[in-house]
């Protein structure tokens, strides 16, 4: 039978709980006793006392850094080999970096004594990395955008760009690379913000490894397939499309937009369905359902702006991003703006392109 | 155990691999092993005469060594997505360990789970989805309904009497071809 100093031996913690259990130390007489098997009494006890001890004191995580198979060196060549990339091995480096990890560590030589810049101490952190990963996504985003839907307005390729540079998306990524035990921040798991700095200052890294070239494809190959599970429709809410499609039409010098009623069914019912569509100099420019005909003229107007920007599917950015290898895209050029396109209604697309 | 009591999941991958490049999906793989114990003689030998050259022909994976004295040897994957895969390799042959190290480099982190469909498309169609306005002809807009036309009963088949008439019309034709003789008989078919 267990006594009460027995028990606290075993409440020290869950590891030595354990320790017994594996090796059936049973307690007889006060005295730790190697015993045949387990006893009964065993499981469910070392059960509680896991649960508890969880509940009193949860278990931080610990960054993978922590373990003792841990080799940074390694981790980071690996890194760099399994993205199929060659980079200068100083500069990946310093893209993990952040700069509060700098600051911190900073911190702590002044505690200790030691000066900032010691020789053989220096450390750079990410910042201008960071800044120059984000400048070439940004640009070879744009250009790519613009190259595949030259008739979208660019209002519209600015909040793409912004949805694919967005920090879930960036976050995302970066995580499911690898970046995550190879980040050096302040804090510990690192912030969003953090990984998705870290993740532009890579591009950054391999701007400076191997050039513009590999840094854009290797853009192309991780932010803009993001573009494939998402409508890019979707993303750009226009209000007033019907006002939009026809200051657009006017300008062109085509017909006027003329809504007609293509299809009804169930008109007395709750689940009534109206299909309109939208003519201009007597042919169908766009079409759409709805519960109602407001509704449906509304979606029909914005099928009819999606006809002329030509973003109807998204099925040929599949084959682009595969195969669309010579990056042949001219930066300086821009799309049309949509304010420009429609001048009166400046004030309702308030988009600001950058 | 049946599939109704395990879980199943629709195919997934990690960041579309695959879409703009592949990316091996092992992360670290770390060895455990004894330098004494018998079961891990094979695993000895396979980290002295292949292991190097998994390692070479991977870089992009890192290979972790552990002796654990008294321990079994093991397998630990870790994955790009956070997941670790381990299972014990006692006695396995340096064959075996061959394999399934290979086995870990080409599988990704997913769970290992019945797959509901064997495929995923994030485009559900591409001519265009069915509605109930698919197909039907535009008249119909403009149809004042119940309309006779429309009502008429359609014979697809033809019935027995228009079979006879045909019959007897193609035997008509066969003999005013052949010089007009008129034969009494009715010609089985042929």
């Amino acid at each position: 039978m267990a006594t009460s100093i027995g028990w606290r031996l075993l409440q020290k913690s869950y590891w030595q709980s354990f320790y017994c259990l594996s090796h059936n130390l049973t307690f007889k007489k006060s005295s730790l006793v190697f015993t045949r098997g387990f006893q009964k009494w065993q499981r469910p006890a070392f059960q509680q006392l896991y649960l508890r001890s969880e509940k009193a004191l949860p278990e931080e995580e610990k960054p993978r850094s922590a373990a003792y198979n841990w080799n940074r060196k390694c981790e980071i060549y690996a890194f760099g080999k399994r993205l199929g990339e060659e980079f200068e091995q100083d500069v990946l480096q310093q893209a993990f970096i952040h700069k509060s990890y700098v600051e911190k560590e900073y911190a702590e030589r002044q505690e200790l004594g030691i000066a900032e810049d010691a020789e053989g101490l220096q450390i750079e952190h990410n910042e201008t990395l960071i800044a120059e990963g984000n400048s070439l996504m940004e640009s070879h985003i744009k250009s790519f955008l613009r190259d595949h839907y030259p008739h979208f307005p660019e209002e519209g390729i600015s909040v793409m760009h912004d949805f694919l540079t967005s920090d879930v998306i960036l976050e995302y990524i970066g995580n499911n690379i690898g970046m995550r035990d190879l980040i050096l921040s302040k804090d510990f798991p690192p912030s969003v913000q953090c990984v998705k700095e870290t993740f532009m200052a890579v591009i950054g890294a391999l701007q400076r490894s191997q050039g513009d070239v590999r840094a854009k494809l290797f853009v192309q190959d991780f932010v803009l397939t993001q573009l494939l599970q998402q409508d890019m429709n979707e993303l750009w809410k226009l209000v007033n499309p019907m006002g939009i499609l026809r200051t657009i039409l006017e300008k062109q010098g085509k017909g006027l937009p003329e809504p007609r009623l293509l299809r009804s069914t169930g008109s007395s019912t709750v689940v009534a369905c109206y299909l309109v569509g939208i003519y201009s100099d007597k042919k169908l420019i766009g079409q759409a359902p709805g519960e109602t005909v407001t509704i449906a003229e509304e979606m029909a107007a914005q099928d009819a702006l999606r006809g002329i920007f030509k973003t109807r599917t998204n099925h040929t950015a599949i084959d682009s991003i595969a195969k669309h290898r010579e990056l042949n895209t001219d930066p300086t050029k821009r799309n049309p703006l949509l304010t420009e396109l429609c001048e009166q209604f400046k004030e309702q697309t308030s988009i600001h392109v950058s | 155990m049946s599939s109704a009591t395990r879980t199943s999941t629709f195919l997934k991958n990690v960041l579309l691999n695959g879409v703009g490049r592949y990316v091996c999906q092992l992360q670290r793989v770390t060895l455990q092993f004894c330098k004494n114990r018998g079961d891990s003689k094979e695993m000895r030998d396979f980290i002295e005469k292949d292991l190097v050259d998994f390692a070479r022909n991977n870089p992009g994976i890192v290979v972790y060594l552990q002796p654990k004295r008294h321990k079994r040897p093991y397998f630990r994957a870790e994955y790009l997505n956070g997941a670790k895969i381990d299972f014990a390799a006692d006695n396995y042959t340096r064959d075996e360990l061959g394999r399934w190290l290979q086995h870990l480099r080409t599988r990704s982190g997913v769970q290992i789970q019945r797959l509901r469909k064997p495929y995923h498309t994030d485009y559900v169609s591409i001519q265009g989805e069915w509605t109930p306005f698919t197909n039907l002809p535009t008249e119909l807009n403009v149809t004042e309904f119940p309309n006779e036309e429309l009502s008429r009963v359609v014979n697809r088949q033809p019935t027995a009497t228009q079979l006879v008439l045909e019959m007897a019309e193609k035997q008509r034709v066969r003999s005013s071809e052949s010089d007009g003789t008129v034969s009494g008989k009715l010609q089985s078919d042929t």
